[in-house]
């Protein structure tokens, strides 16, 4: 049927299915295994060492900012696996947008006016990345009249137009920034280490889902 | 072939290649986010011309989305700008002095609990909103996140009992609806606290 | 070449006009595509009866009775067609003595809620408020510790 193999195990929420195939679960572990990572491990000090001398700069993080990202972190992991394994086309967006939001949080908390610059400028990034993300939803839905990927994925519902693929591609690359992740060096700077390989991961995740998503549909 | 429905698309269309390419163009970082919100609007254009009860479904989680990023990145460029003396006391008008706050607040909050469901928090929180706009803030804000993180508990809740036991439909109707009350009125009362100069 | 390229991306002032660009880009590709084809047949199908006191919101039926409703998986949600129906008793009494219940949101059938959204298509709105609730707590903690 499809690349990423026969769906072996399907949850129904009404008309939203969840199911798995071998590709899903693969990254749904991935997910998994990361935000479970992210909830034993504790966070880096961050050290600045002044070139040419003795002096050092260790950057503290506080309890409360320690906590708060944490929380943003495990938000992030579950977004991702709820991306991963969504068979909805418009829920899929919508955990994207999920991921989004989680990945700002992450470090908005950061108390470094550069990467707060790097936080919003991320940010309004991804608020603008909804508009193409939620028109491709809708626009599969009114040419080809279902948004389950079930139902798109047989041969006897009409095909989805390029055009749409390319505004859903475009609005998940806008969401994780992925593949661009030199966009998100600044963001990388921030302390807190476990936290922030949480964004990197989760658009990769999201990334390799749609991958799969446009081949189906 | 040009039916409404392509004539609708072609004209949201063209106004969202106008707005982002606005986008492109714009600098002003506060400018930028005032644009977004422009933006929103062709996408809601678009899943508006679905045309059926579908496009209201996807209507409200796609408005939702939009406003709760636009608070979050105000809050962040507020930072980023270290901009700290926006002071808004008790506004300063002669019936606002008396009793009327409390009046009307408490008018609007019964309403907005009779109404029930996403209108009814509106209207419910709108009248806590008032009520703290005209007093200055004096309320306890952890209260209001507790409120929300229950109400948001209730509500997912009943989305498990829609789906798992789907003859208690009525139960679970009535505890979305008060889920989503609570959410919407904590959250609005919120956003109305959030004006104070001082962070309590 | 790659290495220009990244040291232009790694500036995270210009990404917002590359991506707006894009989607400039591709917006005008979708104009030059037009006209889409618009699926007849589709779920969840709106009437408009202009005689009904509910009118733009009318899905018929009379409330605690059962009606059909177009969903992609119809078996999996036995009881849309009641919520669907269902009114408070506020919205009852006035959709039965004025013509213009409909108008205002308060006669929404459902009355309380919209039952597309919060049966057939429930896990949306668990999804919508979480991100509703993340940009909450973004905000508040930036606030109460910014």
């Amino acid at each position: 049927m499809n690349i990423a193999g026969e769906p072996f195990l399907v949850l129904e929420f009404a008309d939203e299915l969840v199911y798995l195939t071998p590709y899903t679960t693969t990254l749904l572990l991935f997910a998994l295994a990361f935000t479970i990572f992210a909830i034993i491990s504790r966070p880096e000090r961050q050290v600045d060492i002044v070139f040419g001398g003795d002096a050092f700069y260790a950057k503290k993080t506080s309890l409360s900012e320690m906590r708060f990202r944490r929380f943003m972190a495990i938000a992030c992991g579950l977004a991702s696996m709820g991306a991963v394994v969504t068979g909805d086309i418009f829920n899929f967006t919508l955990f994207i947008s999920l991921v989004g939001i989680c990945n700002v949080g992450i470090v908005a908390a950061v108390k470094i006016r550069h990467v707060q610059e790097a936080a919003f400028q991320y940010g309004i990034v991804a608020l603008s990345a909804t508009v193409p993300l939620f028109g491709a939803a809708a626009l599969t839905a009114a040419t080809t009249g279902t948004l389950s990927m079930i139902e798109l994925g047989k041969a006897t519902t009409a095909a989805v137009s390029p055009v749409i693929k390319a505004l859903l591609v475009l609005g998940v690359m806008g969401e994780g920034m992925a593949p661009f992740y030199a966009a998100k060096a600044e963001m990388f700077r921030a302390p807190g280490a476990p936290y922030v390989i949480m964004c990197s991961l989760s658009s990769l995740l999201i990334f390799l889902r749609v991958i799969e998503v446009v081949l189906v549909i | 072939m040009w039916q409404q429905y392509s004539l609708g698309l072609l004209l949201v269309l063209v106004a969202g290649v106008i707005a982002f390419f606005a986008l492109v163009l714009e600098k002003d970082d506060l400018h930028r986010l005032l644009l977004i919100d422009l933006v929103e609007i062709a996408s809601l254009g678009i899943i508006a011309l679905l045309g059926t009860d579908l496009a209201e479904a996807l209507i409200l989680p796609g408005l939702v989305v939009g406003i709760a990023e636009l608070l979050a990145l105000s809050q962040i460029y507020v930072m980023k700008e270290g901009i700290k003396d926006c002071v808004v006391k008790g506004l300063d008008i002669e019936v606002i002095q008396a009793d009327a706050p409390l009046i009307i607040s408490i008018l609007l909050i019964i309403y907005g609990i009779i109404l029930s469901g996403f209108t009814g928090g509106g209207i419910a929180g709108l009248g806590a909103v008032f009520y703290i706009m005209s007093r200055g803030h004096r309320e306890k804000f952890e209260l209001l996140e507790i409120a929300a993180g229950i109400s948001w508990a209730v509500w997912i809740l009943a989305f498990f009992i829609f789906m798992s036991f789907p003859e208690y439909w009525l139960t679970a109707l009535f505890m979305a609806a008060v889920g989503i009350l609570l959410k919407v009125a904590a959250k609005m009362a919120l956003v109305g606290t959030m004006w104070g100069d001082n962070p309590l | 070449m790659i290495q220009k390229i990244s040291r232009i991306i790694s500036n995270y002032e210009v990404i917002m006009p590359l991506f707006a660009g894009a989607v400039t880009v591709l917006f005008i590709i979708a104009i030059l595509s037009l006209p889409l084809p618009y699926h007849e047949d589709q779920l969840y199908t709106k009437t408009i009866n202009r005689s009904s006191t509910l009118n733009p919101y009318d899905r018929g039926g009379l409330p605690f009775t059962d009606v059909v409703i177009k969903a992609q998986y119809p078996e999996n949600s036995p009881t849309a067609g009641y919520v669907t129906t269902y009114l408070t008793p506020l919205s009852w009494f006035i959709a039965n003595s004025t013509l213009h219940a409909g108008t205002t949101i308060v006669a929404h059938p459902g009355g309380i809620l919209d039952e597309i959204l919060y049966n057939t298509r429930g896990l949306d709105t668990v999804v919508e408020p979480t991100i509703l609730f993340i940009a909450f707590a973004i905000a508040s903690y930036l606030f109460r510790k910014g």
